[in-house]
Order: structure tokens, then C-alpha cells, then sequence
């Protein structure tokens, strides 16, 4: 059995036929071929496939599908392009925020959270903040750096706006 | 910095050549392979610990709509894979299992679920056999053999000197022993493979290591020429020797030749976790002698090691030996032994992580009854450069000449250099080890229940050892005066494609922007080592510095021609250009020297230069350094050990790219300081199952676990052979976070734990429960 579920992935509204059991990581990886939706535990605990739901971070592997019908989802796909670099992806480059790369779609999605929630987070509000993320090359102290130079970035431009 | 500061590429922090891939999701990992028709596969893995199958009776599953093909143990070559440095040995599907979870059959079908439901499908039925959990019980005679070699391998031991002449010469000895649980690679991602057959060639996508190994096993496990595979190794997450050639890369090629179609097998998180590899469970038992001016006088170590149900491992790595071996008498054995629990292989810090952990606790010990601080007994008594290594004395040596080294190479079998001294001495002055330090057994600060103290430890690592595989490395440069650099590697978040491109950029003379790393397609790379040992900055880092050396020769000599006078010698090569140093009115850009034809043929010039100065095998003296400081403070009512502040220093030569080698080295002692407090795998009593086969039950250190502001330093050392003078990274920090958090520890609350230093040991020790 099949439902047509609409979803609102990056700005652009799709209806989906699923199975009513799809998680939504399955449904965003597996069917909309969204490769920055990182599968890894599949039991919310890595925060690989976080992806914004209505702006709050979310594991898209504990959502069904259908409980994000008609709700804004934002995958890294839609942050930011290659020639134009989300504040936040950029700060990542910037300070070699990752290694092997698995988890940054996830970190950078639920820093955009916490910087939309505490603009200006200290080191240990970020560390507690994403803590839900597990980088398991152990890039951690670099990635609270970048995150407090993406909040700045963000503030500048905030500024300039 | 002396020789760095006049580099242009190399010790610069460039960003990662794949940053942008990584942070907008676009990378593509082995399990992000998809292709045309693909079919999906799934594995049937052992609910028994140690059987043999009787009968397994594919038909119920084959008349199942959809399922395409099934292999078994039948349908397996009688010849047994070998992983490097004997991580593995056993057949692709074999008729006994060694381990829940080891591999029975798998089935390709149109769908993952009717993959799923045909696995149900398959009767398989066994004659259970007796098996053997713990690695001492193994030992003995009467265990039940894992396998038809038995359960024990031949004793590794090294020795020189005598014991009783280094006991007598002792005021004090010291004996102790320590066990160490299983630590989980726990990989963030997991690995798929994807096989496709065209006639009798295949084409692989799978993440791995080791490409050239992969391929030339899959060409010998399927009974078809190298030539006619082409592996195409993708990046992977987290890897730390988790991935190099595996059953699951065999089964999906073998799979897909008999479905006739193309085969993806993904793995789950608990595969990845309980049914692939894992560090080896060690216990250590051994004595120390010390005088009482703190000079080691004999160390006599005994190590036992579990390899799971196909590891072959004899030995896990003597390095440590090394570190402490300068004394006069001394004694290391170690003896590996099979067991019905998944394999255990090598995982980053091999063997170091556990000896050395064991030798430093028994340094402290010694240092301890003689009231010595312990960064002044280290500093005594490491090895200093020149000295010898005991881990290569005897037949290692027999088979190398010093005199077919090129000039300058250090004298083998002795340290080629080091840098621990400085690592040591500036290391304490930045963390303000002598106002912090109290004294062994006293906590530097009480508050409550809340004891602190700090602790300081060294490690060490080779990256001058190759298995089989020697390295080698291309360099081909373009019309427009960019390259490529073909080269095999692993990409497990390393760094290594830009490391090596800036190795291959500073050679050439060219920004490092125009070099391109191709490191997994094994049709356009030369066979080389792959990433293992540490060998990727150093051993493969010469290679691409020689073949870009080797293709910067043939670009001037071509500039020589076309320029007319200038002869090869008094030309050089920067940004792109070449020029003279001594004419300015010299000069001739990269693009125009490749666009220009040959006169003679009316052909452009073809460019490719390759590795030919031969890198002699086993380069051991090549050794990098870590010491780590640590300050924690035990919680005596929770038994919690926190972190409070970290200070890793490492000598790793030459930086190559400041930032790459800073994440090395703190992610390094995350993964170390994770087995040091929290990581175990747990095995269920009587099967040996994994019970914690997925983050959700396997503890990681996550981002508020560890010290947020970390302290890193380099040492400054030069090595005469690494390209430019770097050496390898990546595994001297996992080794010493064990021992400086288990000396802070004892420091803190008298006691010496054995690892991970839970908090369940923590209030065991203490008495409190």
C-alpha cells in the first residue's frame, strides 16, 4: 500500500507515493536521491540525516514521512551551493571543521538551528547544543570554532543587511 | 621552523580538496553508488557461535518472486582470502562459522525486502560445535579449536640481555597486569558494495583503504586476471582500519556474477558494529626494574591477544618496545589466539594503544615507589635518536643493505630521529605541568566528592613498514599545465588527497589548485600500499614527491628544448613557470611548454612522470611521537572521570598542512581517550553475540566530552627521507590519551584501573560497590 504524501523539500512541493512505515531519511536518501541526508545509525542517536523540519533540527530517521507532509524541510542540499557557500558551510571549510565528511551536513544543519536560537552561542553552549551529533574522526574542537566564526560571519552580515 | 618557512605549498593549512563536497552533501561515499538495474543484496549471517553447516537448502528461498541468485559455501572458491598484516584468513563463505554473525549465504534479488524475506527462506542446518569466548581458556590444549591451524599462533618474543641480570641490578621492581575490553571501530557511515559484470570483467564500488589489494584479491577470489577488475574505491566515513579488503566486497562480486545482474549490498549499522571487525581483547602481565636514580634496568612483558574467528594475528605490534627498550635486559612476548567472537584486526594504534598503555602504567609504577615525577622519567629514559630498535634486530635486517640506500638515509635498525625531548619539555611548559603536578597519589585540587590530578604519557608509532605492496604514484600533467596525481589511497577523512597534493604541487613548481588527486580507480593508479600504518604521509609522500620530480625533469627537459640555450640544470619551476634563476629575460609558462608541439614529430609532449627511486621495504627506524597532558577530576560518589583539559603534542617531521595534522592529532586522542573511559564492546555470555552493536548502546565521545579548547603542539624535526621531511600522523595520538588519563586517574584516587576506566570499575576499585 502506497499514500501520496506532499513534501516541501527545499522550497519546491512534491507529492510522493510512500509506504506509510518510510521514515523520512529513507524517503529523502532512498527516493528523492537527497545524498546529503548522511543514513548512518538509523536509531536517532548519530544525527547523521538531521534535516530542518519548519526550521528544528530533526533525525530523519525517527520521523515518518508522513508526518512531515505540507511541513518546510531543509536539507543541506538547499543551505547553500558550491559557488554560493551558506556562512555556516563556509566557516566549516574555513576551519577544517570535519574530516572524513560523513557527519557536516547534519552539524551545519542544526548549527543553523541553534545560531537562528542563540546567535551568539560560547563554546560550550555550542558543544552542548550539538550534542545530538556524533563525529566520530573526533573533529569536535574545530567545529565549535567554526561555528563561532559562522556566527560572527552571520552577524556581520546581519549588519550589513 | 628552519627548512618550512621556505616552502610554498607545503605547511600551509589549505582547506581539504574536498571541502566543498563535504559541506554542501555532495560527496559520494561507497554506499552512495547506484547503478542501472541494480539488484540488492542481502547477507545470512550465524546465529551460532561455532558450528558446522550440514545441509543449507537455497530452493524455498529461489522460488520466491523476484530473488535473482543465492550464494552459499558451495558456490565458493576452495581458496582462502588473506588480509594484510594476517587480519584475515579464512574462505569467502566457508561450511563451519566462527562467530554470531559470521557469513552463510547472501541473495540478490529485485528488492531489498524480498532480499529480506528470502533470507527466512534458506534451511540451513547445523551440527553445533563447542566454542571458546575467552582468550586465555583458547590457550589451553584441550579448548576447542576455532580453526583447523588451531587456536594459537606461534609465540612472538624478543630478547636481549638477561632478565636476572637486569632484576639484580633493580632497587626496585614492579609487577602488574592489565586487561583491556574490545573497542569498536563504531563507524559514522556505513560501507556498501556494488558489483557489476560486463562478460568476464567486473567493476567494483566499494569503500576501502586498500584499493590495489581489493582488486588483486577479488581477481584471485574469482579465479579471473587482475586486468579484468576495476575498483573503484569511493570515501568512507570513519575507518580507522575498519575498512581494507573485506568478505563483503567478495560476497557482492560473487553474488552478482550469479544473478547476472548488478549486486549493491549494503551494510547495517550492526553489521558494520558486530560482524566485521573489531580491536582485540589484550591483558598484559609484566615486571619493571628501576634504580634508584630512576634508570630502567629491565622490562619482561607477556601479552595475549584475541583474533576473533579469522584474524591470524602472532603479534600486535612490539613499538612500545621500542619507546622503552634502551635499557639493558629485556623480555616481550606475545601470543595471539582465536576465539568464537567476530574477528578482531588491526585498528588505528594497533598494539601501542594496549602495550604501550601496560609499559607506561609500569613506568609510572616504578617512577611512583621511587617518587619520581613522571615527565622526569620520561625523560630519562625514552629512546633518543640512534638508538636501537629491538623490534628489528635479527633476521628483519638480514635482508636490507645499507649500502643500496641513497646518500644521506639514516643507518637501519637504529631511530632515525626524534623529536619526543621537545615534545616533552615544551608540552609541560604549555600546560603548566610543574605548578599542577602534586605528587603520585595526590589529587592536585578536593572539592566534595571531586578529586583532580594530571597525568602525562608518550606514544609512538611506525610509518615506515609496508606489507606486500611497494608504493609507487603518477603524475600526469595536462595541455593546460594542471596534473593529475594518480595515486592509491584510502580517502577515511585523513586528509591525504590534499596532503599529497601539496607534496606533488611543492615538487612540481605548480599551485596546488591545478592538481587533481584520482586515488581509488584501480585502473588509473599504479598498485601501491594503500592507507594503512601509517603510511600515507610518509611511504606514499615519497612516492608522489618522486613521481612529480620525476615529471618536473621531463617538463624542463622539454622547456630546454623549446627555449634553445638553457640547459635542464639551470632552469627551475614555480607557480608554473618555468625560469632561469641566473636570466630573468628567461621564462616560459607550464600551458605554453605543453601546448607546444614537438618539432621533431609534430606531437604535443606527453608527460608523465613516475615513481623510480625504489623505497626499501621496511623502513622501521621511521618512527613519529606523541605526549599527551591531561587534567581530570573523578567524581568518588558517581565514579565519573571528566576531562578537563588536554595538551597533545606530536613530532610528525615536517607539518605538511598545520590544520590536517591538528585534526589528526586531537581526533587521535578522542578515539583514544573514548576507550580509555567509555568504549566496550559487550559480548553475551555463552554466544559471544555483540550487545551493543550501534551508538544507541556503544558510548562515543560526543562534543562536551571532551576538553572544548584543546592545546596542540609540533615538534620540530626533520626527517632525512619523508617528502620534505614529514612523516606520518595519524596513530602516535590514540596511544598515549590511555595512559596519561589512567596515571591522572590513580593520581587523583589511589587506584589503577584497567580499560575502559568506567565508572562502575571507578566505584569497584574504590570499594563502594
Amino acid at each position: 500500500m502506497t499514500i501520496g504524501v506532499n513534501l516541501r523539500v527545499n522550497g519546491v512541493d512534491q507529492v510522493v507515493e510512500i509506504a506509510p512505515h518510510d521514515t523520512l531519511g529513507q524517503v529523502l536518501n532512498g527516493r528523492l536521491d537527497l545524498n546529503g541526508v548522511r543514513i548512518s545509525c538509523e536509531e536517532g542517536e548519530c544525527g547523521a540525516c538531521t534535516v530542518l523540519v519548519d526550521g528544528e533540527p530533526v533525525d530523519s530517521c525517527m520521523m515518518l514521512a508522513v508526518q512531515a507532509g505540507e511541513r518546510d524541510i531543509l536539507t543541506i542540499e538547499g543551505l547553500g551551493t558550491p559557488d554560493n557557500l551558506h556562512p555556516i558551510q563556509q566557516a566549516f571549510v574555513d576551519e577544517h571543521a570535519f574530516q572524513c565528511g560523513f557527519c557536516t551536513p547534519g552539524f551545519v544543519l542544526s548549527a543553523k538551528a541553534l545560531l537562528e536560537a542563540t546567535p551568539h552561542p560560547d563554546a560550550a553552549e555550542i558543544a552542548a547544543g550539538l550534542s545530538g551529533h556524533i563525529c566520530r574522526c573526533g573533529t569536535y574542537p574545530n567545529i565549535i570554532r567554526a561555528v563561532q566564526l559562522a556566527a560572527q560571519e552571520l552577524e556581520q552580515e546581519a549588519g550589513d543587511g | 621552523m628552519g627548512e618550512q618557512s621556505g616552502y610554498s605549498v607545503v605547511g600551509k593549512a589549505i582547506p581539504l580538496k574536498d571541502a566543498t563536497e563535504k559541506v554542501t552533501g555532495r560527496l559520494e561515499y561507497g554506499g552512495d553508488i547506484r547503478v542501472l538495474d541494480m539488484a540488492h543484496g542481502k547477507i545470512l549471517r550465524s546465529p551460532h557461535a561455532h558450528a558446522r553447516i550440514t545441509r543449507i537448502d537455497t530452493r524455498r528461498a529461489e522460488s520466491l518472486d523476484g530473488v535473482l541468485g543465492i550464494v552459499t559455501h558451495s558456490d565458493a572458491p576452495a581458496w582462502q582470502w588473506a588480509n594484510c598484516w594476517h587480519n584475515h584468513g579464512g574462505r569467502i563463505l566457508d561450511d563451519t562459522v566462527r562467530f554470531v554473525g559470521d557469513e552463510v549465504a547472501a541473495v540478490a534479488a529485485e528488492s531489498l525486502e524480498i532480499a529480506e524475506q528470502a533470507l527466512g527462506l534458506i534451511d540451513v542446518e547445523y551440527e553445533s560445535l563447542e566454542p571458546v569466548f575467552d582468550p586465555i581458556e583458547a590457550l589451553a590444549p584441550d579448548a576447542p579449536q576455532v580453526r583447523a591451524e588451531g587456536n594459537a599462533r606461534p609465540p612472538t618474543e624478543i630478547v636481549w640481555g638477561d632478565i636476572d641480570e637486569g632484576a639484580a641490578m633493580a632497587d626496585v621492581v614492579v609487577e602488574s597486569s592489565m586487561s583491556f575490553d574490545s573497542q569498536a571501530y563504531a563507524p559514522i557511515g556505513r560501507n556498501a558494495c556494488t558489483a557489476q559484470w560486463q562478460g568476464d570483467r567486473v567493476t567494483v564500488w566499494t569503500s576501502t583503504q586498500t584499493p590495489s589489494e581489493m582488486r588483486d584479491a577479488t581477481a584471485r577470489g574469482l579465479g579471473i586476471p587482475i586486468s579484468n577488475v576495476r575498483l573503484i574505491s569511493q570515501p568512507c566515513g570513519s575507518s580507522f582500519g575498519l575498512w581494507w579488503i573485506g568478505s563483503l566486497q567478495l560476497i557482492t562480486t560473487l553474488l552478482a556474477r550469479k544473478a547476472g545482474r548488478a549486486v549493491r549490498i549494503g551494510l547495517t549499522q550492526e553489521e558494520c558494529f558486530g560482524a566485521v571487525k573489531r580491536r582485540h581483547l589484550e591483558q598484559s602481565t609484566g615486571r619493571l626494574g628501576v634504580t634508584r636514580d630512576g634508570s630502567v634496568t629491565f622490562i619482561d612483558l607477556e601479552h595475549v591477544h584475541d583474533n576473533g574467528g579469522y584474524g591470524l594475528k602472532p603479534d600486535v605490534g612490539f613499538l612500545t618496545v621500542d619507546l622503552w627498550g634502551s635499557g639493558p635486559h629485556g623480555r616481550f612476548i606475545d601470543r595471539g589466539v582465536s576465539t568464537n567472537l567476530v574477528t578482531a584486526g588491526c585498528m588505528r594504534g594497533v598494539g601501542d594503544v594496549t602495550l604501550g598503555a601496560f609499559v607506561e602504567r609500569l613506568l609510572d609504577m616504578a617512577a611512583a615507589e621511587i617518587d619520581m615525577d613522571p615527565l622526569e622519567f620520561r625523560l630519562k629514559n625514552h629512546i633518543r635518536a640512534g638508538g636501537p630498535l629491538r623490534t628489528m634486530e635479527g633476521e628483519e635486517l638480514d635482508h636490507l643493505d645499507q649500502s643500496t640506500l641513497p646518500d644521506g638515509w639514516p643507518e637501519l635498525g637504529k631511530l632515525a630521529g626524534e623529536a619526543l625531548q621537545d615534545c616533552l619539555v615544551r608540552g609541560a611548559e604549555a600546560f603548566g605541568w610543574a605548578g599542577k603536578w602534586a605528587g603520585w597519589g595526590k589529587p592536585s585540587a578536593v572539592a566534595g566528592p571531586k578529586r583532580r590530578a594530571v597525568g602525562v604519557a608518550t606514544g609512538v608509532h611506525s610509518c615506515g613498514t609496508e606489507d606486500e605492496y611497494p608504493v609507487s604514484a603518477l603524475v600526469r600533467v595536462h595541455s593546460d599545465g594542471g596534473a593529475t596525481l594518480y595515486v592509491s589511497m584510502g580517502r577515511q577523512g585523513q586528509g591525504s588527497e590534499t596532503t599529497q597534493a601539496q607534496i606533488a604541487a611543492e615538487a612540481l613548481g605548480v599551485s596546488v589548485d591545478r592538481i587533481r588527486v584520482e586515488a581509488g580507480d584501480t585502473d588509473a593508479c599504479p598498485p601501491s600500499h594503500g592507507s594503512i600504518a601509517s603510511n600515507t604521509s610518509y611511504r606514499t609522500g615519497f612516492a608522489t614527491w618522486d613521481a612529480a620530480m620525476d615529471a618536473r625533469r621531463q617538463i624542463l627537459d622539454t622547456a630546454t628544448l623549446q627555449l634553445g640555450s638553457a640547459a635542464p640544470d639551470d632552469l627551475d619551476m614555480r607557480d608554473g613557470v618555468a625560469f632561469s634563476p641566473r636570466d630573468s629575460t628567461v621564462s616560459l609558462p607550464l600551458e605554453q611548454i605543453m601546448a607546444t608541439y614537438r618539432p621533431e614529430s609534430m606531437t604535443p609532449p606527453v608527460i608523465v612522470g613516475r615513481t623510480t627511486t625504489p623505497m626499501p621495504p621496511s623502513l622501521m627506524h621511521a618512527r613519529y611521537f606523541a605526549a599527551h597532558f591531561v587534567e581530570v577530576e573523578v567524581d568518588v560518589d558517581t565514579g565519573e572521570i571528566r576531562l578537563l583539559d588536554y595538551l597533545a603534542t606530536q613530532d610528525s617531521g615536517t607539518v605538511l598542512n598545520p590544520k590536517v595534522l591538528e585534526n589528526q592529532v586531537i581526533g587521535g586522542a578522542i578515539l583514544g581517550a573514548g576507550f580509555a573511559l567509555t568504549e566496550r564492546l559487550a559480548f553475551e555470555p555463552g554466544t559471544g553475540r555483540v550487545l551493543n552493536p550501534g551508538f544507541l548502546d556503544y558510548k562515543v565521545m560526543r562534543a562536551p566530552d571532551f576538553p572544548l579548547d584543546p592545546g596542540v603542539l609540533f615538534g620540530n624535526y626533520h626527517d632525512p627521507v619523508g617528502p620534505f621531511g614529514a612523516k606520518s600522523a595519524g596513530e602516535a595520538p590514540t596511544t598515549a590519551p590511555i595512559p596519561a588519563i589512567s596515571q591522572a586517574v590513580f593520581n587523583a584516587i589511589g587506584v589503577w584501573l584497567d580499560i575502559p576506566m568506567t565508572p562502575e570499575r571507578v566505584l569497584v576499585a574504590l570499594g563502594k560497590i
